[in-house]
């Protein structure tokens, strides 16, 4: 993200390990592309006696949409603040990210749940397993990225706090974490909206 | 700084950012409700928003746009990988229901 410097050392011009997280984005792009391709193929299979638009709740995923787009201002905002070395923004800035996080698989927790009491169930056809596993997929990226969050507040509640090399590891976070938000801005409107 | 010299947004840059995803998103939810209104365009318009905010978290949240040009070739890379996979089976499939 910011240590945007070069670095002659390395044969690419950029710091080795910043390279390899954007390889690793690369590589997360196709596998969720996979993902949405196969939920694009099957999406209108048959799925007697409902309409999706009876399944899904847009109202409450758009706030859950929302939520999540904002965690990633909370994100930038973090990594401003260590930048500044402001330890205690950093931290707030943080927590206030995972919280978000979590609050967003909440949601997506208690979505599913109403999706199976409405009987759209991961076996129910080829169609709601592709939901499951393309939107699950994507929680369970929420998820860990959730974690890496809390293990970077816990780090920098140290008297040491995060440093500047630090640093890295959180742009690393913050990179994992925008990923997360662009992949589903694209998930809300192939999977939702359309 | 960067290789490019453009400077980082600001947080109170970062915050008007988040404020037009804001709005992109609204845009999108009342896109939904009005299909009937809007007609044909609903699909289009949510890919081309969709699209809008794909580029402004990428550009300016993961700061893309200040990155090296080794970094950028990368990720454009795999998103066009991505979509030579979704264009291939998406017109296979269309040909086979043709057919």
């Amino acid at each position: 993200m910011s240590n945007s410097h070069s670095y002659p050392h390395e044969p690419t011009g950029v710091e080795t390990r910043k390279l390899g997280m954007w390889v690793f984005l690369s590589t997360e792009i196709l596998f969720f592309g996979t993902l949405i391709t196969t939920f694009m193929i099957f999406k209108g299979s048959d799925f007697p006696g409902m309409k999706l638009t009876d399944v899904y709740d847009i109202p409450f995923t758009s706030i859950s949409s929302f939520i999540l787009l904002m965690s990633s201002l909370t994100m930038v905002l973090a990594h401003n603040a260590l930048e500044a070395n402001d330890q205690e923004k950093t931290r707030v800035w943080l927590l206030a990210t995972a919280m978000l996080g979590a609050v967003f698989l909440a949601g997506q927790i208690y979505e599913f749940t109403e999706f199976y009491h409405k009987g759209f169930e991961l076996t129910t056809n080829i169609f709601s397993s592709s939901f499951y596993v393309l939107t699950g997929f994507h929680g369970l990226h929420v998820f860990v990225g959730v974690v890496l969050l809390l293990a970077l507040w816990a780090i920098g509640q140290r008297q040491k706090g995060l440093t500047l090399e630090g640093g890295m590891n959180l742009e690393f976070v913050a990179l994992y974490w925008h990923f997360v938000d662009i992949v589903w801005i694209v998930l809300f409107t192939v999977v939702y909206l359309i | 700084m960067s290789e490019n010299h453009l400077e980082h947004p600001t947080p109170k840059k970062y915050v008007q950012i988040a404020i037009v995803l804001g709005i992109l998103t609204a845009i999108e939810i009342a896109l939904y409700y009005t299909e009937d209104i809007v007609g044909v365009f609903t699909d289009p318009l949510l890919i081309f928003l969709a699209v809008g905010k794909f580029i402004i978290v990428v550009g300016w949240f993961m700061h893309l746009r200040y990155e090296n040009k080794t970094i950028n070739r990368f990720f454009v890379g795999g998103m066009i990988l991505a979509l030579i996979l979704f264009t291939i089976v998406m017109v296979e499939r269309a040909s086979a229901n043709y057919l």
